[in-house]
This record gives C-alpha cells, sequence and structure tokens, in this order.
C-alpha cells in the first residue's frame, strides 16, 4: 500500500473510531465536549486529506496512473459470490482525492459550526443525551460518505451509499418528537429506495454481464463487450431482456438507467426529488453538510463513476432528467418563502446541472460544478443556519429583512455564495467566481452537443486515428489542463483550447499496447457509423441557458429579502444576532469558495477525466472517434465558448437587476405580480411544488397503505379463513360421525340392544310384584298352561316351541 | 471418525431437564440457563472442525469432495426389523452446522430472557415451562443434525410437543387457539412428510432389490461411503440422495406413487411439509397467531430456529433427494417465494399489533429463502442460507425489542406508543439497530442474504427464462419493507413521548446482554459475511448445487433416451 492509500483510509477509519468512541463515552463527554471531539476527529481526517491533495497535486501524471494500478493490486477478499470472489479496495485517482479532500475540508467547518449551533439548539429534547448523539450521527456519516469516496467496488459503493442513506434518515429526524421531523425522515429513506431499487438492478447487470463488481475492470469489461458484441451487446440478446422489449433500449443502456437510478435517488432528480425539500426539517448543519455539499453530490459522483458504462441511449435520458429537475426546481425556487427551502430548491436546481452536464458528456465541468457547489451552498447554509439562529428560529424571509446591520458576516459571505451560484464574472475575459466557470462549462457541452454536433471534418481526421498512432498509444488519452498547465492558466475556463496531445508516459503506452486489438476493433466499429448519434434536441441547450437566468434571480430575492431593505418584522429584527464560532467556518467557506477550487481542483479533474471516462469508450459507442475530447469535456472547442458568451454571459446581470428591482421595495411589487391573472394560478402551482408530492402521497402513499390493508383483510378473511373452515369441517365430520354415526349408529345398535334388554327387563319384572297370592296364582296359571300344553300333544308342543324359536 | 459429540449436544439439555424434574424448584433458572449455556459452549466446539473451511487448501478436508462428507458422524443400528434398519444416525456438514450453533445461540438468550418468568402474567408451573424449554432444545437439535429421516422425522415430532404446551400454556390470552392451529398446521405437514417418507423406504428398498437382482450380486455400493454395501431400502438420506441406483429408480417415469410420477410428488409432499414451516404464503397463518400469543422467548425460538427448520428440510431432503422436482417445480416455488415477499411485506404493513407486524415480516423474509432456493444455483443457494441464518438473528431480536415494551407497557398496540427513544435512550437505539438489520440495510446481516438471492435469481436467468423478473419483483419488496419497517419505527419510537410512558426504565443489564449478541451478529456478518459464515457453508452448498445440477443433467439424458427409444 502507497501511502496515500493509507492515509485515505486512515481518513476514513478515523471517523469510524470517533463513532465508536462516542457511542461508548460520548454521554460522559457531554455538552460541548463531544462536539469539539468530533471536529478533532474531522480535523484529523482533513489534515491526511489535505497531505494527500498536495501531494498528489505535485506529482506527474505517469506516477499517478502508477499509483492508481498499485491500488488495484492491494484489495481485500471480502466473500464469494456464486464462484466470483468480489475484493474491496481503494479507488486511488485524481477524483477520490480530490473528493475526499473536499468533503473532509467542509464536514470539519460544518462541524465547527455545530458545536456552535447545537449548543441552542439540542436542548429542545432532553438535553445532553441528543447533543453528544448528533454528533455520533455525524462521525457515521462523515465514515459513510468517506468510504463511499474511496470504494474501488460498486458493492461497497453501494454499502455505503445506504449508509449515507441512514445517517440522513437518522439526522432529518433528529428532532424526531416533531412529526414533520420524522415523517421527512421516513420519506427521504424511502425515497431513496426507490432509487435504489434501480441502483441494485443495475448492480446486478453489471456483475452478471460484465462478471465484476469492480469499478475499473467492469468498465475494461464493457468495452471488450462492445468491441466484440458479446454479453451486453451480443446481438439479439441486447433487445431481449424479459422476451420482450423493454421500450426499446438495449440493454447495456437499461444497466446504465438502473444505475443512475440510484443517482435519481439520492441526488434527488426529477421524480424522486421530492425528498429534499422536506429534509430541511433536520438542523441546518446537516443541511448544510449533507443535503447540499456531500451526500446529495454523491449520486453526481456515482454517475461519474459509472460513466465508462453509459451508453449514448444512457446518456440521453441523464441528461433529460437533469435537464426537467433544473428546470423544474429553479422555477418553484422563485417563489418559496422558506429561507431553508429556496435553498434546497436551489440545490436541486444545481445538481440538475450536474447530472445535466454528465449526460451532455460535460464530465469535467459537472464535476467541478460539484467541487464549487459544494463550497458555496455549504456556506450558505451555514449562513442560513446563522440567520435563523440569530432570529430565533424564524425561517420565513418574509419576516427578515434589514439584517445587514446585525449580521454582516453573514451577509457578505452569503452575498459571495449568491455572486458564486449566479455564475458571477466578467465575461470574455478570466475573473470570476464558482458556477462562471462550472456552469458556462455545463453549458458550453450542452451547445457542442445540440448545435455543433457532429462536429467538423477537421477533428474527424484527427481522431479517426490510423493504427501508427494507436500503436505510439498517442491517440487516447489527451490532457488539455495538466496541472503545470492547470496553474498558470487560472482564465481557461471560458477558453481552454486543445493543448497539444500528450503521450501519458510508459504504463499508458503499455497499456494501450495492451489494448490494441480491442482498439482497433472498436475503431472499426466506430467508423462504420451502425449507431449514428445524431445531436441532442435543441431544448436540452435552451432550458438550462434559461435558467440560467433565473438562478440569479432567485438567489438575489432571497439575499436581498433576508439582508437588505427594511427589516418587515421588527421583533424579528430587534433580537438578531451574530455569533462568532458560527462565522468563522462560514468565513473559511467562502475563502474555499474563490480560491481552493479553480487552481486545484479544476486541473486535477481534467486530470481525471481522461481515465475516468475512458474516453474510447464513450467515443466508439457514440460512433464519432474524433470526438473523445468534446464528449467528456476535456477541451471544448474555442468556438463553442465565444459563442456561448452573448447568450449567457451577462445571465448574472439580468437576473440580480430584476431581482433588485422587484424587491428593492419589500414584497408590495412581488405580490401584485403574483396575483396578476395568469400568472396567480402558475404562482399557486409552484407554491405547491406543482402538486407532485401531493400526487404522490394519494397514488403512492395512500395506494400502498389500501392495499396493504386489502391484503391484510384477505389473509384474514380468505386465507386463514380457508384454514378455519377446514378445521370447521373437519368438526362437522367428526360431529357427523361422532353424532350420527357413532351415537346413533354404532352406539345406537350397542345402546338399542341395551335398552331392549331392560325393557325386557322391565316387562319381566311386572309380574314379579312379591305378593304370595300373586305367585300362586301365576304358577297356578302356568301349571295349567304347562297342562294344556302337555294336553295339546307332544306335536304341538314341538310346533310352539319352534315358533318361539328355542 | 465417530464421535459422541453430537449426541452430547443435543443431549444435553434433556439431561438438564431431567436435573431440573429432580432438583428444587428453587435452582430451575439456573440449571436452565447453565444448560443452554454448556450447550452452545460445547457446539462451539464444532468450529475445531469449520474454522479451517475458509482455506481453499483445507477446503477439501472440512467440505470433502462431494455432497455428503460428514463430521462427528455417530451410526448405530436402532430398530431393525425385517429387511429394513432404522438407524441413529447423526452428522454435521456446512449445511447443519451454521444451523446448529444458531440453535444453541438462540435457545441460550431466549433461556436468559425467560428469566422474568416470575414477572409473567402466567407465571405457574415453572419447572413444567423449563423441562419443555429443554426438551424443545433437544427437539430442534436433533432436527438439524439426525441424517436418518426416520430419526429426523421423530425429532421432528418431538420438538412439536413442547412448543404446543409452551404456547397454550404460557401464552397469551387466545393461546389454547393459537397453539392447536400451530401444532396442526405442523402436525399436517408432517403427515406428508411421512407419505414420503414411507414411499422413500420402499422404492429404495426396491432399486437396490432391482439392482441386485440385475448385477447378481449380494449388495450395491454405497453413494458416498467406501466399501460400504447396501443391501435393502434405507432411510439414510444421504445415502437417498447419492445413491444412483435409488435416484435413477426415484426419477424413472415407470416409478408411481397413487397414480402420479413419483420424484415430483414426493418433493411436493415434502415440500408442502416444509413450506408450513418456513413459513410460506398461503400456509403462513399459524405463524402470526403463534407469535402474537406466544411469550416472548418462545416467539424468538419460533421465529429464531423453527422457521429455519422449513429451509433446512427444503436443502437437505427435497432438493439432494429429488432434483428433478426442484426443477419441475422450479417456477411454482419462485412464485410462492415472491409472493410470500411481497404480500407479508404488505401485510405486516397492515398490521396494528407489534408482534404481528414482526410475525408478517418473517414471512417476507423467508420468502427470499425459497426464491433464492427455486433457481438451485451456487448463489442462490449461499444467498437462502444466509437469509436463513441473518434471520435468525435479527427476527428474534426483533421479537425481543417487543417482549421489553411489553415487559412495561403490557400491550403491543402500535399507534398506542410514540417517542420511547426519549423515554429509553439506549433500548432506542438497539431498536433501531435491529430493525434495520430486518430491514435489509447493507453492512447488516439481512442485506447480503437478499442480495446474494437476487443475484442467483439474475443467473439463474439462463436456465429460467422467469428468473429475471421474479428477482425484479423480489426488489421491489425491498422498497416496501423500508416502509413498514420506517413507519413502525416512527409509530413506536420517535415522535412525542406520551405520558403514559414516560417513566419507563431504560434497558436493563439483562436485556442488554440478551441484545448486544444479536446485534453485534448482525453488524458482523453484514461487514464480513465470508469470514463468520460463507466459508463455514460454502463448501457443502457447492457440492450440493453440483450434485443436482449434474443430477438433473443425468435425468435429462435418460429421459432424453427414453424419448429417442419411443418411450
Amino acid at each position: 500500500m502507497s501511502w496515500y492509500e493509507q492515509f485515505l483510509v486512515a481518513g476514513t477509519v478515523v471517523p469510524l473510531i470517533g463513532f465508536a468512541f462516542l457511542v461508548f463515552f460520548g454521554h460522559r463527554l457531554g455538552k460541548p465536549l463531544s462536539g469539539w471531539f468530533t471536529v478533532l476527529v474531522m480535523g484529523t481526517s482533513c489534515v491526511l486529506a489535505t497531505c494527500v491533495l498536495f501531494s498528489w497535486h505535485g506529482l506527474s501524471p505517469a506516477d499517478r496512473a502508477e499509483l492508481t494500478a498499485a491500488a488495484v493490486s492491494n484489495q481485500f477478499y471480502w466473500a464469494d459470490m456464486g464462484s466470483v470472489p468480489i475484493k474491496i479496495g481503494v479507488k486511488l485517482d485524481s477524483l477520490t482525492v480530490i473528493m475526499f479532500f473536499m468533503v473532509t475540508f467542509i464536514a470539519t467547518w460544518i462541524f465547527v459550526f455545530s458545536v456552535g449551533y447545537m449548543a441552542g439548539h439540542s436542548d429542545e429534547i432532553d438535553g445532553q443525551s441528543k447533543y453528544h448523539r448528533f454528533f455520533t450521527y455525524l462521525c457515521m456519516f462523515a465514515f459513510s460518505m468517506l468510504g463511499l469516496v474511496i470504494s474501488s467496488n460498486l458493492l461497497f459503493l453501494f454499502i455505503f451509499w445506504e449508509l449515507v442513506g441512514l445517517c440522513s434518515y437518522l439526522l432529518i429526524g433528529f428532532y424526531f418528537d416533531k412529526k414533520f421531523a420524522s415523517n421527512a425522515a421516513m420519506k427521504a429513506f424511502i425515497t431513496n429506495r426507490v432509487g435504489d431499487f434501480g441502483f441494485l438492478f443495475g448492480l446486478m447487470m453489471v456483475f452478471f454481464f460484465l462478471g465484476t463488481l469492480d469499478l475499473d475492470q467492469a468498465a475494461a469489461n464493457f468495452r471488450q463487450q462492445y468491441a466484440s458484441s458479446t454479453g451486453l451487446f451480443a446481438i439479439g440478446y441486447s433487445i431481449d431482456l424479459f422476451g420482450w422489449q423493454v421500450s426499446g433500449m438495449t440493454l447495456a443502456t437499461l444497466m446504465g438507467v438502473g444505475l443512475f437510478c440510484g443517482a435519481m435517488g439520492k441526488s434527488a432528480q426529477f421524480p424522486l426529488h421530492v425528498w429534499l425539500p422536506d429534509a430541511m426539517a433536520g438542523p441546518t448543519p446537516v443541511s448544510a453538510l449533507i443535503h447540499a455539499a456531500t451526500m446529495v453530490a454523491a449520486g453526481v459522483y456515482l454517475v461519474a463513476r459509472i460513466f465508462r458504462l453509459l451508453t449514448p441511449d444512457a446518456q440521453m435520458v441523464v441528461a433529460v432528467i437533469g435537464c426537467i429537475t433544473l428546470t423544474m426546481t429553479a422555477l418553484i425556487a422563485i417563489v418559496q418563502t422558506d429561507i431553508k427551502k429556496v435553498l434546497a430548491y436551489s440545490t436541486l436546481s444545481q445538481l440538475g446541472y450536474m447530472i445535466f452536464g454528465l449526460g451532455v458528456g460535460a464530465w469535467t465541468a459537472a464535476l467541478f460544478h460539484l467541487m464549487t457547489h459544494a463550497f458555496f451552498k455549504a456556506m450558505m447554509f451555514l449562513g442560513s443556519g446563522q440567520v435563523i439562529e440569530g432570529c430565533h428560529h424564524e425561517q420565513e424571509i418574509t419576516k427578515m429583512g434589514g439584517l445587514h446591520k446585525k449580521m454582516p458576516v453573514t451577509c457578505w459571505t452569503f452575498f459571495i455564495g449568491v455572486l458564486a451560484i449566479a455564475g458571477t464574472g466578467i465575461p470574455w475575459t478570466g475573473p470570476g467566481i464558482g458556477g462562471f466557470y462550472s456552469k458556462d462549462e455545463i453549458l458550453a457541452a450542452a451547445l457542442m452537443r445540440t448545435d455543433h454536433w457532429p462536429p467538423e471534418a477537421e477533428h474527424h481526421a484527427k481522431a479517426a486515428p490510423s493504427d501508427e498512432e494507436l500503436e505510439s498509444g498517442l491517440s487516447y488519452r489527451l490532457a488539455s489542463d495538466s496541472p503545470e498547465h492547470g496553474a498558470t492558466d487560472t482564465s481557461a475556463g471560458h477558453d481552454s483550447q486543445p493543448k497539444s496531445e500528450q503521450a501519458h508516459g510508459p504504463s499508458e503506452l503499455d497499456h494501450a499496447a495492451a489494448h490494441h486489438v480491442d482498439q482497433a476493433a472498436l475503431v472499426a466499429r466506430a467508423t462504420d457509423s451502425e449507431h449514428p448519434t445524431s445531436p441532442l434536441p435543441k431544448w436540452l441547450f435552451w432550458f438550462p441557458i434559461a435558467i440560467a437566468y433565473v438562478t440569479p434571480f432567485y438567489m438575489m430575492r432571497l439575499w436581498w429579502l433576508t439582508f437588505m431593505g427594511k427589516p418587515r418584522d421588527q421583533h424579528v429584527y430587534d433580537h438578531a444576532h451574530e455569533s462568532k464560532l458560527m462565522y468563522v467556518p462560514l468565513v473559511a467557506l467562502a475563502v474555499g469558495t474563490f480560491f481552493c477550487s479553480y487552481w486545484v481542483f479544476r486541473p486535477l479533474l481534467a486530470d481525471a477525466a481522461s481515465a475516468a471516462t475512458d474516453a474510447t469508450m464513450v467515443v466508439a459507442i457514440d460512433g464519432h472517434a474524433h470526438d473523445a475530447d468534446h464528449a467528456v469535456g476535456l477541451m471544448l472547442h474555442h468556438d463553442v465558448h465565444r459563442d456561448l458568451v452573448p447568450i449567457v454571459g451577462f445571465a448574472f446581470l439580468i437576473g440580480f437587476g430584476v431581482a433588485w428591482a422587484i424587491y428593492r421595495n419589500g414584497l408590495e411589487l412581488a405580490t401584485r405580480i403574483s396575483s396578476m391573472p395568469g400568472i396567480a394560478f402558475m404562482h399557486r402551482a409552484l407554491r405547491e411544488r406543482l402538486y407532485i408530492d401531493q400526487v404522490y402521497d394519494f397514488v403512492l402513499v395512500m395506494g400502498c397503505r389500501g392495499f396493504s390493508r386489502l391484503c391484510s383483510v384477505f389473509d384474514a378473511w380468505v386465507v386463514d379463513m380457508v384454514a378455519l373452515l377446514c378445521a370447521a369441517l373437519v368438526r362437522r365430520i367428526a360431529a357427523f360421525s361422532g353424532w350420527v354415526l357413532d351415537a346413533r349408529g354404532v352406539d345406537g345398535v350397542v345402546n338399542g340392544v341395551a335398552s331392549l334388554t331392560k325393557y325386557a327387563g322391565n316387562a319381566v319384572r311386572q309380574p314379579q310384584t312379591g305378593r304370595v297370592r300373586n305367585y300362586v296364582l301365576f304358577a297356578a296359571g302356568s301349571a295349567a298352561v304347562v297342562l294344556l300344553l302337555i294336553l295339546a300333544g307332544s306335536g304341538a308342543w314341538s310346533a310352539v316351541v319352534g315358533w318361539i324359536g328355542l | 471418525m465417530e464421535s459422541s459429540l453430537l449426541s452430547w449436544i443435543v443431549f444435553l439439555p434433556s439431561i438438564g431437564a431431567v436435573a431440573i424434574m429432580l432438583l428444587p424448584k428453587a435452582l430451575t433458572r439456573v440449571i436452565a440457563v447453565g444448560t443452554t449455556l454448556t450447550t452452545l459452549v460445547v457446539s462451539l466446539l464444532l468450529f475445531r472442525t469449520f474454522l479451517a473451511g475458509g482455506d481453499p487448501a483445507q477446503a477439501e478436508s472440512v467440505f470433502g469432495s462431494g455432497y455428503g462428507f460428514l463430521h462427528y458422524v455417530q451410526r448405530i443400528p436402532w430398530i431393525t426389523g425385517e429387511g429394513f434398519t432404522i438407524e441413529y444416525f447423526l452428522g454435521v456438514d456446512g449445511l447443519s452446522f451454521p444451523l446448529l450453533i444458531l440453535t444453541t445461540l438462540v435457545m441460550f438468550l431466549s433461556c436468559v430472557a425467560s428469566w422474568n418468568f416470575s414477572h409473567w402474567k402466567v407465571n405457574k408451573g415453572r419447572k413444567a415451562y423449563f423441562v419443555l424449554f429443554l426438551l424443545l432444545e433437544t427437539g430442534m437439535l436433533g432436527v438439524f443434525v439426525a441424517l436418518d429421516f426416520f430419526l429426523f422425522y421423530i425429532f421432528w415430532e418431538i420438538m412439536l410437543l413442547p412448543m404446543y404446551f409452551l404456547i397454550g400454556v404460557w401464552g397469551g390470552v387466545r393461546r389454547e387457539y393459537a397453539a392447536i392451529k400451530f401444532f396442526l398446521f405442523t402436525l399436517a405437514g408432517s403427515v406428508l412428510m411421512l407419505v414420503a417418507l414411507l414411499g422413500m423406504y420402499f422404492y429404495s428398498a426396491d432399486a437396490v432389490h432391482q439392482a441386485m437382482a440385475s448385477g447378481g450380486v449380494e449388495g450395491i455400493a454405497s453413494g458416498y461411503r467406501p466399501d460400504v454395501m447396501i443391501t435393502g431400502g434405507t432411510f439414510d438420506l444421504i445415502e437417498l440422495a447419492t445413491n444412483q441406483a435409488i435416484q435413477d429408480h426415484f426419477g424413472a417415469a415407470s416409478t408411481m406413487l397413487m397414480g402420479f410420477r413419483f420424484a415430483p410428488f414426493a418433493f411436493i409432499l415434502l415440500f408442502i411439509g416444509f413450506a408450513i414451516k418456513l413459513p410460506a404464503v398461503p400456509f403462513h397463518t399459524w405463524l402470526p397467531d403463534a407469535h402474537v400469543e406466544a411469550p416472548t422467548p418462545i416467539s424468538m425460538i419460533l421465529a429464531g430456529v423453527l422457521l429455519k427448520m422449513g429451509g433446512y428440510g427444503f436443502l437437505r431432503i427435497c432438493y439432494p433427494i429429488f432434483p428433478g422436482g426442484g426443477h419441475d417445480w422450479a417456477f411454482v416455488i419462485a412464485v410462492i417465494g415472491v409472493i410470500s415477499i411481497l404480500y407479508g411485506a404488505l401485510c405486516a404493513m397492515a398490521q396494528t399489533d407489534f408482534k404481528k407486524l414482526v410475525a408478517y415480516s418473517s414471512v417476507s423474509h423467508m420468502g427470499f429463502v425459497l426464491l433464492g432456493i427455486s433457481v438451485m444455483n451456487k448463489t442462490g443457494f449461499q444467498g437462502a442460507m444466509f437469509q436463513m441464518i441473518a434471520h435468525g438473528i435479527s427476527s428474534p431480536m426483533c421479537f425481543f425489542l417487543v417482549g421489553v415494551i411489553y415487559d412495561r407497557a403490557h400491550h403491543r398496540r402500535i399507534n398506542d406508543f410514540g417517542g420511547l427513544w426519549l423515554s429509553m435512550p439506549k433500548y432506542g437505539s438497539w431498536a433501531t439497530l435491529g430493525f434495520f438489520a430486518s430491514l435489509g440495510l447493507p453492512g447488516l446481516c439481512g442485506f447480503i442474504g437478499e442480495i446474494y438471492v437476487l443475484l442467483g435469481c439474475f443467473e439463474g436467468r439462463s436456465q429460467f427464462g422467469w428468473a429475471v423478473p421474479m428477482a425484479v419483483l423480489a426488489a421491489t419488496g425491498v422498497v416496501l419493507t423500508a416502509g413498514y419497517v420506517l413507519w413502525l419505527i416512527q409509530r413506536v419510537y420517535l415522535g412525542k413521548l406520551r405520558e403514559e410512558y414516560a417513566g419507563f426504565p431504560d434497558a436493563g443489564i439483562r436485556e442488554v446482554f440478551i441484545l448486544a449478541p444479536f446485534g453485534v451478529l448482525a453488524i458482523v456478518l453484514g461487514i464480513l459475511p465470508k469470514h463468520t459464515l460463507f466459508n463455514f457453508m460454502n463448501g457443502t452448498l457447492d457440492l450440493m448445487v453440483d450434485h443436482i445440477v449434474s443430477m438433473n443433467r443425468h435425468f435429462d439424458l435418460m429421459n432424453q433416451s427414453y424419448a429417442m427409444l419411443g418411450g
């Protein structure tokens, strides 16, 4: 094990140890010691992660590839499935390193914030016993999340995936004495389970068609099967899963969509997005950490990891779902008035952007957006926590206003977040923050795929490689932003021009040589354009563009209504205050938003992209070998970026301006607008979240409960009744045989004989009166009869005797 | 390799029972707990043998090279008559070993759970209770180690009677109804089993005699024991499965019982017998009643061990001896399995009685066992077996969790609880663990069994076209399970604390002592399934599947040639 792996594993295990410690001794540590203990634990992890990140950043791509390959060999033999061994190990690549750092860094600061925040909140129920419990859960969460990030195996990814879901459940329902909190927790878990059902299905398909659950190996097998038209791609098999065609999808697509379902649950994509707004019932630090920065990003992370297993159709599904989510939720965000709900919907919308980005192939950009978003959204959530705490649990922005005087640090760090999410920057030049780079890259990729697709001929020539190129291993791994460049290329977001094609060093060459045959086959298939892909529909570009205008609008609305203008509720305003312990993390994250993301993350992500997306694969399946770079967003054509600026470059200004114009004087104008005919019903529908929750409640929850009631009644009245009827029948038969047959029949015969005897006895007894004269009479009579009989003759006698039957 | 270790394990509880009868009443509980503990410790000695199972180099010495490799065998002719021998034949392999350990463990813990006997509603007859309790243990252990069908049958019936009294005397309000229902259902099953038993004996005798006559020999070679000749019918479960002559005769189209082909028919008879025990829908209705009425420790045993006897019966008797039957009925079995999963989950969701809910969840979980077995491949069998053990850990835990609050609240109406986590934080945490294990949360034991079963179905897709849709249907059960478990947790443990429960004492030392082993095992099995369970059983299961598959292939060939001959 290299020390990189050791550090990553240690960084993952430390929170677990912290968790175990808190389970047993948490109540002794009490308040606030258990909180600080957790900060220490997380800080340790963060230090380890930082070491790894900076050291990794300094390595050459060749060294990184070597370490990645070495990590594969250090795997733990976990179990066999049937006869396929399942091994677990650390997936050591740039993406892991960055995600790991991001999670630990943000978590550490959020833990610090929590120490302050929970001091006031945990007493709501029963004092100290809940305070340490909160931190126990947080440790568990940190462990699970980090485990998810470093897993090299889909099964383990799934296990940690569920564990973060569990932590999320426990933390959303932290104030579980409140009905809405436990409802929200349950909703989150069950909705995620629906997604996991798809994930599980995808997992099974991966296992059985690709014969492994290891991410890299699965991708390799996927590629190999594609090249040789076997397995998932076998002709005839691909359309025949259950003996009928599954809505026109090939088997490979179905697998990708199945896995994506998991991401839809965790990253709250339509139609499984309903849980995230409700999840705001949890304590605010939880919303910041889990429901904005890390866990909900796990879905995006998953899609990035399985990117190599997605066919163009599956990518299309991803893009469409992402597009629907980002559009719908941004619109809903406009009308929300709960500060956390607005942030929740904006999170949904940004997650939609990430998923959409992956769908259109902007791998690097989507993950870059994930990183930047994690920083600024965590910061904004903490800011909202500060506001809520400062305003004594007031969450309605309609009652706030003017808070910038009372909480300046919160106000201005929040403003940085607003700028970042809006994608603020100076068009055509470098400087900008947050979404300025990442969102634009996603949109550029979208433009590429919807408009400039298939690209021009000059790219054809370059990317359809000749055999010589294959052998030299040059043509597949194109690195646009190697770290050296990245360090200087801070303004490259807008015009990351194609850099020179670079060979990745000896290990890459070996790799290329080993797959030479595969690749030749792939290219052969790719160029025969058997699977031509047309450009994506235009709306997949225009909706995200439109929402790029909406985002600044609702964020500015939120910020302005909260911090600017006149106080709308004097009572709230008078009591508002800011806590120092809680604003230090805000500042730290604001600094992170400004600096950390671009200079370190972007180049490393670009490096990760070349390996993690397996450019060759994407290309081959698209049928356009030339677009390796475009498909993964490594290099976007210069023109695309230039074309994009007039369309979206000033969106932030327009959005801010409109919001300012409407809300500058409070809510009156907005109320007037929203009650205008034609807008009023839309406003109502958006406020009611487009009635999706109601429909789910009615159809799914009530349906399920009704059906379960039905089953239960069926069980009691039909299934059990059959058993009881059998029993009753047996008893009837028993009664019949007991009473009719036995008592009247068999017994009747016996009894009949007995009663006959008795009757005869009675009859015989009658004459025995005990009186002598009767006996004398009887004797005399008898004697007379006997005499008569004797007299009648022996013949008659014998006749009488014969008649009696003696 | 004769050894009397298994006899000791099986009859130690009986010795304890005798001791309880003879010694004063004050010692009863101590003796009972001591006996179950001793049994547990002695049964752990078996690890000496099975610990090496995970090492590929030694696996063969643990599991052998074919189905029927046994350890600690003890075989003594027991009843001999004209041409037949009933043997006292005990042995243990990778299939029975985990179940044996599970039994001794669950019995020990539920014996500790009976410690507060004097506080029960019906607390008369302490001696009788513990005597029956220990006899029950003998019966159950005997079922898992008896390899002579006749002996198996006897242990099966021995187990029945103590259970009847334990429910019928110390149970709840409708205890007599529940006890009789339990008794009659199981008895109905064992009658069917008896028919199959006799059929198997007589047809094996026919087979052996025919083989002897056609070969002109004094006896035929045993299927699994070198240098042993068999000369007549047999009750030996391993022999019946491995002897080619017997298998051929069982599987032949001309072998009929009551007008039906013998193998599928006998399979069905046995199947129903075991499915009642499992329990599979629609034979499950005894279970909710029995659970609701039984006292807590008995519920733990019912769920933890008794239900496993059904699954064990499938794996030990139905499938190895009638592999063709398994193949013929695979679809039906899978459908029953899936219906059990979904129907059990739905019924559980609708329950308002805490215990009934857990009982229906057992139906749902055991459906996975059926589904896993039905596809007849290694992954499926491993999954089914793991599911049994996992359920044997999570469900007694859940029943005990119910028992803990029943002891305090004296009712089990889910909707009347609320906020118990607040008044009983420690207990609440254990409860969350237990119910999440039952829910099948990855990282806990329930998950491994389910995913193996589902993967097994996927693996079976080349053989059975329906396998994948079944897996998909079963997987929807995952969502339903989450639904009812979380709803349950919400109604009982979350929410506002009700006044009437505010003063409840938290889980005591004894209660934690019972919950902790279950909880720890649930976690350990979930994290390291191979090292804690698969290592000890996969060898046998794999060999068994190989055996079944090769037998089926053999029958296919036989039927083909039969058809070619114009039959």
